[in-house]
């Protein structure tokens, strides 16, 4: 643990550094843009520098920025100060909501956690919509088909026999055990940046996956036959081919990977 | 334009709209209406825990919290809801874990608690462990529990719907609805983001459950949606708010961000201290120390950066030291704010302090209501069908300043009974007659601001707000001060009248609902200052300067704003705020008219509060 | 206007991504399978390897007699019929999963795996055949060529 520190760590005094005189650099931004077709009308002459609809572009924004400013800074940047049509989701701006998951350099991230004095400044910040849900406008995708996956694998505890009346015990251990994925903010960063999801939008994914594990290993639950009985599907967790995507993409830092492994071991020990 | 009809209609989905929909969509036909996915909403970034009278780890009984709670809110708070609230905590609780919440767990299998700030056994003796948390994502695990059994109940979800106008039967904001005179109300208009439609939804009862505003102030916990939509829609239709200007400041944002690291940090051992290392609680509170109440804390903060004791190249914030506490011991309890640090200050709080200042966090004032839910329209008449809960309403059970935890507990308590209530009116009252083209104030305006070819911008206009909010209106306010927000604000109204849109699609128009949110945030900030300027004392998370003790004989009683016609009568001398609860100050078009309510008190008379 | 439903009437279905149900046993049978027969086949390919490559005289003694030689002997011809299948279904799957992966058309996959299915078809009938039909004494072959169990025979 402690050679990790070492390297993470900065050194004493980088607080100053980090708050002080705040240094400002400067740095492009090339954003996809998409107006949907049936966008509605545009008032008479006034559609000047909009995207034309059902066309995707990039457009450049160059901007100045500051040391601990993150990508969604710079887009409000854009949104406030030049082009105000720029459309994302976003909310807490702090990586609690799982609003603005976007594909920034290739990777999928959290805008609101991506500190741009991290990226490689010297070429533009390529920022995308994540892949595999349909695009509706800019950065914005439909998140339908996500939540339906989620509501699916029946992600709520479920109980037989009569209910206590106290809490239902449960020893620091047992709720270790699913510990991990109950850090799930649904962002969508990992279903939507695995390979076999880009391809086959039937696949469950990862985040439903990851829902149904907080589910199927806490030792209150009784729902664990059915889920797996829904995960044992064609589109279930045997498509899932390992490609450790999903683990990096989470910006909760969840084992993905690991927790779908989990559910598949679940499933064989169950079978034989 | 649709029009949709259900029993019950929801207006948000954070804690307590969700809370509250559990409790009538089973018991009649409810649609949840929510500008963001339920699962985004604010309540999730919640940390360190909701308390209740367990004693799962040591003694304690709710009447202690109930002294807590009351005492927190230096006295302003409505005893009968105080006492409701630490009551029914108990089985909040125990009802949040049988839905499934991972609390952590003592070592006996039980749900674990943890001191918080103000929280103390026996009136005040010492902190008391009352906090039932899991890590430090309390707020998370609670979103999540309750989006998880509206999805099992099947819930009905409007998502990226914004409710933009509330109906009532009797136009409130003309003043001219006597006392005692039945009012109702018909339902909402929303605005549904996707494709810019408007939808009127027609309903016996409605429930407000949107939220705070935090986003009047420029250094804010709060997320960007939080922009005081449900108390903007009830007090433009001439609903009063209550308490507004006390807003809690919480004493713990990364400094410079905001961001909140959990009071859970000072719960589990974290110790605040100045440039000099001095621990400098010990000389604000001497008994519970860094764990005073949020109000005494932040001040105590704000007043060691003002007399040159702030650390930082620029002495302007101070350091939340967690270094003693073991790495292990931080991995367990406070995952979370520990990466946020990392993450955005670059700092590791196993080895270094951790730069933090008092950042806008929560509004204790809002809707009034009473404890069944139920909105006043005044001192003691309620609107038939309209509820509220949650940080929009002001029961008020935090008075002049909330304590850590009550907020998820508020919501759970009251989401619960106003969930209750609104299905049970719901279920007999008769339907009230929508108004005439319902949706066309709506209408019209979001056209005017949609289509107007150019003028003022609002991220302009919103920053220039919350730099004033900031810089007049926060921590330490004055009379000079406030009148220099007033006048920004009167300005900044002027400027907004000319505000356009750059996008001007129907689909995901973001930009143009910004420009209706601003429209709240100004509403709010007006409300806030103008009970600040009459309130000339010192109490709880409202601290004037220029007076700067608690005054009992004149202030003890909850502010009421109206907004009203600028033709209605005003009783106080002059027509200005005059520090008596009967003036009034004119803006552009309207009157702010200030009246008050008496604060309920059962068990506990007023005290000095020191910790 | 609407009127109101019966709050416990069955609400419509909500709309979902349109998955139609595919539970069931294979594809987990499949995935157990790409792993046992994984192992299996390291073992009789290495196995294989070693008794034709490296044992006895190595390379050199490869030849129509060598592998008459073994074939002749059913431990050998079983031996190497196992790899043949499961070699040939590993293969095969795993083809089918990559065009799964891969083909985003419905047509696509189609091609594909019927392409697959009848190469499958075709090498497993084939080999089957050769190993169970294969004379290691064809008659009026030159006998230095054959292997010694031909010497044998009448």
């Amino acid at each position: 643990m402690t050679a990790t520190l070492e390297k993470t760590a900065p050194g004493p005094g980088s607080a100053e550094s980090g708050l002080g005189a705040v240094p400002s650099f400067q740095v492009t931004l090339r954003v996809q843009r998409y107006l949907p077709t049936d966008a509605g009308d545009l008032p008479a002459g006034q559609d000047v520098g909009a995207p034309t609809p059902g066309e995707y572009r990039w457009d450049e924004f160059t901007l100045t920025m500051h040391g601990t400013d993150r990508v969604l800074d710079a887009l409000h940047k854009v949104k406030w100060e030049h082009d105000g049509s720029l459309t994302f989701r976003r909310s807490c701006a702090h990586g609690v909501c799982g609003s603005d998951a976007m594909r920034i350099n290739g990777r999928n991230r959290l805008a609101c956690k991506t500190l741009l004095k991290d990226l490689d400044l010297s070429k533009p910040v390529v920022v995308e919509p994540i892949k595999g849900l349909p695009v509706l406008k800019d950065l914005v995708v439909d998140m339908e088909p996500f939540f339906a996956s989620y509501r699916e694998i029946m992600p709520f505890l479920v109980t037989t026999g009569t209910e206590p009346t106290k809490e239902r015990l449960q020893s620091a251990k047992e709720r270790e055990r699913f510990d991990d994925t109950t850090k799930c903010i649904l962002c969508a960063a990992c279903t939507t940046s695995c390979p076999v999801f880009w391809t086959d939008g039937q696949y469950f994914g990862p985040a439903a996956i990851v829902n149904a594990h907080r589910f199927i290993f806490d030792s209150r639950d009784e729902g664990a036959a059915q889920r797996l009985e829904i995960l044992n599907d064609k589109e279930g967790v045997w498509r899932c081919r390992t490609t450790f995507n999903c683990t990096e993409a989470c910006p909760r830092g969840i084992e993905v990977t690991k927790a779908i492994q989990e559910v598949k071991r679940a499933m064989i020990t169950r079978t034989f | 334009m649709q029009i949709h009809q259900y029993d019950v209609v929801i207006v948000g989905a954070g804690g307590a709209g969700m809370r509250a929909a559990l409790e009538s969509s089973v018991r009649t036909r409810t649609a949840v209406i929510s500008k963001l996915y339920p699962t985004r909403s604010h309540t999730g970034a919640a940390q360190g825990g909701m308390c209740a009278a367990l004693a799962n780890v040591e003694e304690d009984n709710w009447e202690w919290h109930t002294f807590d709670t009351v005492k927190g809110g230096d006295y302003l708070v409505d005893q009968d809801a105080a006492e409701v609230m630490a009551k029914e905590a108990i089985d909040a609780v125990l009802d949040l874990e049988k839905m499934g919440l991972p609390f952590n767990r003592t070592p006996e299998g039980r749900i674990d608690q943890r001191r918080f700030g103000g929280h103390t056994r026996n009136h005040g003796e010492a902190a008391v462990r009352r906090s039932c948390y899991a890590a430090d994502r309390t707020g998370h695990m609670i979103l999540q529990t309750l989006y998880q059994q509206c999805v099992k109940n099947e819930v009905e979800f409007f998502n990226e719907f914004y409710v933009l106008d509330l109906l009532v039967d009797h136009d409130l904001a003309a003043g001219e609805v006597a006392e005692g005179d039945e009012v109702a109300v018909a339902g909402v208009v929303a605005y549904e983001l996707a494709t810019g439609e408007i939808h009127v939804f027609r309903a016996k009862s409605v429930v407000l459950a949107t939220g705070g505003a935090g986003r009047i102030y420029k250094t804010t916990s709060n997320a960007h949606t939080l922009t005081g939509d449900g108390m903007a829609l009830a007090y433009r239709r001439g609903i009063p708010l209550e308490d507004m200007e006390f807003f809690q400041f919480h004493p713990t944002g990364l400094a410079g961000l905001g961001i909140l690291l959990s009071e859970a940090a000072r719960g589990e051992g974290a110790i605040l201290r100045n440039s000099e290392g001095e621990r400098f609680m010990e000389r604000y509170a001497p008994t519970i120390k860094d764990l005073a109440p949020r109000d005494i804390v932040a001040r105590s903060m704000a007043n060691e950066v003002r007399e040159g004791r702030g650390a930082g190249p620029n002495k302007d914030y101070v350091l939340l030291d967690l270094t003693h506490l073991e790495p292990a011991h931080i991995d367990a309890k406070l995952p979370d704010i520990t990466e946020f640090a990392r993450t955005y200050l670059g700092i590791e709080p196993y080895t270094e302090p951790v730069p933090v200042y008092p950042t806008a966090h929560y509004a204790m004032g809002g809707v009034p209501t009473n404890i069944e839910g139920e909105v006043l329209r005044n001192e003691s008449d309620v609107i038939r069908g309209l509820y509220a809960a949650g940080e929009v309403a002001c029961v008020s059970v935090h008075g002049s300043n909330r304590l850590g935890t009550n907020s998820l507990l508020d919501i759970n308590v009251f989401g619960k009974r106003a969930g209750i209530s609104a299905a049970r009116y719901a279920v007999d009252a008769p339907w009230v007659d929508l108004p005439e083209a319902p949706a066309a104030l709506v209408q019209a305006e979001l056209e005017e601001i949609r289509t107007r070819p150019d003028g003022e911008r609002v991220g302009d206009l919103r920053q220039a707000l919350q730099e004033t909010m900031d810089a007049n209106a926060q921590v330490f306010r004055t009379e000079e001060s406030l009148h220099q927000a007033m006048d920004d604000l009167r300005s900044l109204r002027k400027r907004f009248a000319a505000v356009s849109v750059q996008d001007k699609s129907r689909a995901f128009n973001t930009d143009l609902l910004e420009a209706v949110e601003l429209g709240f945030l100004l509403d709010i900030a007006e409300t806030v200052v103008v009970g600040a300027l009459n309130r000339r004392e010192s109490r709880g998370g409202h601290f004037r300067e220029d007076y700067p003790t608690r005054d009992d004989e004149g202030y003890m009683r909850h502010t009421m704003t109206y907004r009203r016609p600028l033709s209605t009568p005003v009783a106080g001398a002059g027509g200005d705020v005059d520090g008596s609860f009967s003036g009034s100050t004119e803006l552009d078009g309207y009157r702010v008219v200030l009246g008050s309510k008496p604060v309920t008190m059962t068990r506990y008379q007023p005290m000095e509060r020191k910790y | 206007m609407t009127t109101i439903a019966d709050p416990k009437a069955p609400r419509a279905a909500r709309p979902g991504p349109g998955r139609r149900s595919t539970r069931g046993n294979t594809e987990l049978y499949g995935w157990v399978f790409m792993r046992v027969s994984g192992v299996l086949l390291l073992i009789l390919i290495f196995t294989h390897l070693w008794s034709s490559l490296i044992s006895g005289e190595g390379i050199s003694q490869v030849d129509f007699g060598f592998v008459a030689g073994k074939w002749a002997n059913p431990f050998w011809q079983v031996w190497d019929l196992t790899m043949l299948w499961l070699a040939m279904i590993h293969g095969t799957n795993g083809m089918r999963t990559i065009v799964n992966d891969y083909a985003e058309k419905d047509s696509t996959r189609l091609v594909l795996k019927s392409a697959l299915y009848l190469a499958f078809t075709v090498v497993v009938v084939l080999g089957t055949l050769v190993i169970f039909t294969f004379d290691p004494c064809p008659a009026g072959a030159p006998m230095d060529l054959l292997p010694d169990v031909c010497s044998d025979l009448p």
